[in-house]
């Protein structure tokens, strides 16, 4: 496992270059490269200069390191506040394909969620339309026995509308109160990218988090309507069920380990893990190969109409937006519900410094009343974070995503092929991402107005609140941490 | 007549006592020390302040003009002046580069750059003053754009080294950034065009690199030639072609051009290029070496020689030595024994070596 696979933000975090076993971490790096940073130099002078540099390490640098990597799983880096994915030996076995392929021997349920970006990723690479990857993908999952194959852009949808009510709720408190809170209400940013959770979560701490929007990423929602409604309707305990994403991110593994994605039915009850792995697209790509499968060749099977944004006539529909289209959806909806203004056509979304940082405002009577902007990459995402900081943010939401280029560029997308750039392949997916996917309003969808009647109740609702939204928690410096930094 | 022809002799012109703790580097302030206008020196040192140095027009020597504390909370690394000499950054263990000001007879902090995970190690201004690039030791190479009002914004976060990043700095006169890192290499970094910054070249051994810790470099008053001093006990030299490189027709890749090895015995912390080429190292063997090219034109292979050896320069590690640019053969040194001296090189005339 190369940490090279995380989002460059997490990457960022990747701090401990002199990490030793006993300062925090238990893993022990890769040994023997050189320069190892586990071994300080061996002329005197230049062990002078590297305590000098780096204080902290005095006395502990000079320890042995052991050559067994010691295991540790991915939710004991989330639980540090250190590095998180500097050590190669960290473990994913929780994460990984086999880990997958025995749940079915097993005989789990297993089901399967997958992602429109995993999709466009797949199409573009076999030269298959996003409908006819998601069938074909179906025939495949069913074939090894899984009991369903659901879409993700189906969840995404009620995390589109749980936002929507978030935000008006959020931008009446700024506006109609002036308490201390009140300040703390917007902008409202967005909550689907784990690589920017992590982030704040790490790095930046307890200022920003009342900023990020409490409700659940499309990949925790389905996770939650699988394991908490959908299990009874199909007549499966929630327990007996594996459910499995397919994600074009590496960050997405530490978000379904999170202790605050794992529920219990009852109080002495068995703990259930909302998503309980996920595989990348690039992962998905080794088990097509590593299957001797050929892929465009493969039936097309009908869809599982449960928990997928697929209608009638077989086309698919969801939203405009490859990142999820939070700002856009949410912008509509607040132009809609707070002006009374409902916008035709395509937002008109301006470039600012970068093809990343975008932004769309909504003018009433030659007032700005609403400033949304998308925010890519790690370089944006710091811009945005310092005027937070500073009590100068213009913005009422941001769609705040850690890659550049946002989710079809993830770290766990198929890489190019060569001699395609980066550039070219990301208009590729951009293009094949929305290729007869046809736009609709996630507030229309039929399958979230049937959650919403027969389980939720109302978008904003207590049951909404219990099982769509979730928390965020400052990671407080351990002793260790801080001596490293004193 | 070149300066390897010249004998010189290195003046200790002025012990700079205040620091409580080891000096990390020096920076002269632009545009000052001629016409006159008193030369200004920056220091920064492991005790958490920047001291500004003021040289009085009257007696010739240096007074503490300013000290500027209670920002940063821990070791402040380096210090750079803007060109214009506005501003002063202030890179710090504690993570954060503080952007001063001199308001009146005091430095105001007008702004803190946050972002790096750890230890700021270095900090430097492009040729115009509109960015400002940091490095450190999260392995990350920063650039921020200077913005009206002293606001700065990220530009691009690079990353491709593989350990701590010890110096970054800019091209003295086009937007090209070098950065040199514990991991060996030199790296070569670039914009594209479509405000998205590359490595475009990285300068490791099998370049004829450094084969330890790469701890900092300076260009000619061309910028043409970049000296790089390591841990490996060499300098080396390192061209380009800077008509290619002005011409924008793709980029000029940095060749080595020499080694100067065999002169030190430690580690080689500090290199500084003056203005009309002599280079200066400072090394953990508390000495102070210059070298000059030999001007002859005899071979195509340019050589370079030991102009003169200042032995115990200081009584602790050289951490850093600067030639003010003002023409005056001025040098100002930093030591891990928490001083600064400022020396004159001095032209021992009647005393030159017959040319050959």
């Amino acid at each position: 496992m190369s940490s090279e696979k995380f989002s460059a933000t997490l990457r960022i975090g990747d701090l401990n270059d002199y990490i030793a076993p006993s300062q925090g971490c238990v893993v022990s790096l890769k040994a023997n490269s050189n320069p190892n940073p586990n071994t300080p130099p061996t002329s005197s002078s230049r062990l002078d200069k590297f305590y000098a540099e780096n204080p902290a390490t005095l006395g502990k640098a000079v320890k042995p390191v052991e050559t067994e990597p010691v295991k540790i799983s991915l939710k004991d880096c989330l639980a540090c506040s250190g590095c998180i994915t500097s050590a190669e030996t960290v473990m994913l076995e929780k994460q990984s394909l086999d880990e997958f392929l025995s749940s079915i021997n097993k005989g789990k349920a297993v089901i399967v969620s997958v992602s429109p970006q995993s999709r466009a990723s797949l199409a573009v690479h076999f030269g298959l339309s996003p409908l006819q990857v998601f069938k074909k993908l179906t025939t495949l999952f069913k074939t090894l026995g899984v009991k369903a194959v659901f879409d993700t852009s189906c969840s995404r949808d009620l995390t589109l509308i749980e936002s929507c009510y978030e935000f008006i709720t959020r931008y009446r408190q700024c506006h109609l109160t002036t308490d201390e809170k009140s300040k703390l209400a917007l902008p409202m940013i967005s909550s689907a990218c784990p690589g920017w959770i992590c982030y704040a979560e790490k790095t930046l701490g307890s200022y920003i988090l009342p900023y990020i929007s409490s409700v659940k990423s499309p990949q925790q929602t389905i996770g939650a309507i699988i394991k908490n409604h959908i299990c009874q309707m199909l007549c499966i305990r929630p327990e007996d069920i594996y459910h499995v994403t397919v994600m074009p991110c590496y960050d997405k593994k530490l978000e379904a380990v999170r202790d605050d994605f794992v529920f219990q039915v009852e109080a002495q009850g068995e703990k259930i893990t909302e998503v309980d792995s996920v595989l990348t697209t690039g992962e998905l790509l080794d088990l097509v190969k590593s299957r001797s499968v050929d892929f465009a060749s493969l039936e097309e099977s009908p869809l599982d109409k449960l928990l997928a944004n697929a209608a009638e006539g077989g086309h698919l529909y969801g939203v405009h937006g490859s990142s999820g289209g939070y700002a856009e959806i949410i912008f509509r909806y607040a132009a809609k519900t707070l002006f009374g203004k409902e916008i035709v056509g395509p937002l008109n979304f301006k470039t600012i410094r970068n093809s990343d940082f975008k932004e769309v405002t909504l003018e009433v009577d030659g007032e700005t009343v609403l400033k949304f902007a998308l925010c890519y990459g790690f370089r944006n995402l710091q811009n945005v974070v310092r005027k937070i900081k500073a009590g100068k943010c213009e913005y009422q939401f941001l769609e705040i995503m850690a890659c550049p280029s946002g989710c079809l560029n993830g770290g766990g997308q198929i890489k190019p092929k060569a001699g395609e750039s980066a550039k070219d392949l990301i208009q590729s997916l951009e293009l094949k991402y929305m290729e007869n996917v046809t736009e609709a309003d996630p507030l229309e969808n039929p399958i979230i107005k049937g959650l919403y009647a027969e389980w939720l109740d109302e978008p904003g609702s207590e049951k909404a609140k219990k099982h769509m939204h979730t928390e965020y928690h400052p990671i407080v410096k351990s002793i260790t941490s801080q001596l490293q930094n004193w | 007549m070149s300066l390897v022809d010249e004998s010189f002799e290195l003046k200790e012109l002025q012990v700079l006592e205040g620091h409580a703790d080891r000096v990390w580097s020096v920076a002269w302030k632009p545009a000052t020390g001629f016409d006159g206008v008193p030369a200004v020196l920056a220091s920064c040192s492991g005790d958490k302040t920047v001291r500004v140095w003021e040289q009085s027009p009257s007696s010739g020597s240096f007074q503490c003009k300013a000290v500027l504390e209670e920002t940063h909370t821990r070791t402040v690394r380096s210090c750079a002046w803007s060109p214009s000499g506005k501003l002063l950054a202030t890179a710090s263990f504690d993570a954060t580069t503080a952007v001063w000001e001199h308001v009146g007879d005091d430095y105001e902090c007008v702004s803190t750059l946050e972002g790096h995970e750890n230890e700021v190690k270095s900090i430097s201004w492009n040729a115009s003053g509109s960015l400002l690039a940091t490095c450190g030791r999260d392995k990350s190479v920063w650039i921020w754009e200077v913005l009206p009002g002293n606001e700065f914004e990220c530009v691009s976060v690079l990353q491709g080294h593989t350990q701590d990043v010890k110096m970054v700095q800019w091209h003295p006169n086009m937007d090209i950034l070098f950065s040199c890192s514990y991991d060996n290499t030199i790296k070569v970094w670039a914009e594209d065009g479509d405000d998205d910054w590359h490595c475009v070249q990285t300068l490791a051994e099998a370049n004829n690199g450094h084969t330890s810790t790469v701890w900092a470099l300076s260009f000619n008053a061309t910028g043409d030639k970049m000296a790089t001093c390591s841990d490996d006990l060499t300098l080396k030299i390192w061209g380009s072609d800077l008509l290619t490189i002005q011409s924008g027709n793709g980029s000029a890749p940095w060749k080595h051009i020499c080694t100067l090895s065999g002169y030190h015995d430690r580690t080689i912390f500090s290199v500084h290029w003056s203005r009309e080429g002599i280079i200066a190292s400072g090394a953990a063997d508390d000495a102070i070496r210059l070298f000059a090219e030999d001007g002859d034109g005899l071979v195509d292979e340019p050589k370079y020689h030991l102009l003169l050896k200042k032995d115990k320069a200081h009584d602790m590690d050289v951490n850093s030595v600067q030639w003010s640019s003002a023409g005056n053969r001025l040098l100002a040194s930093a030591s891990d024994d928490g001083t600064i001296k400022i020396w004159e090189l001095i032209s021992l005339a009647g005393d030159q070596k017959p040319p050959l």
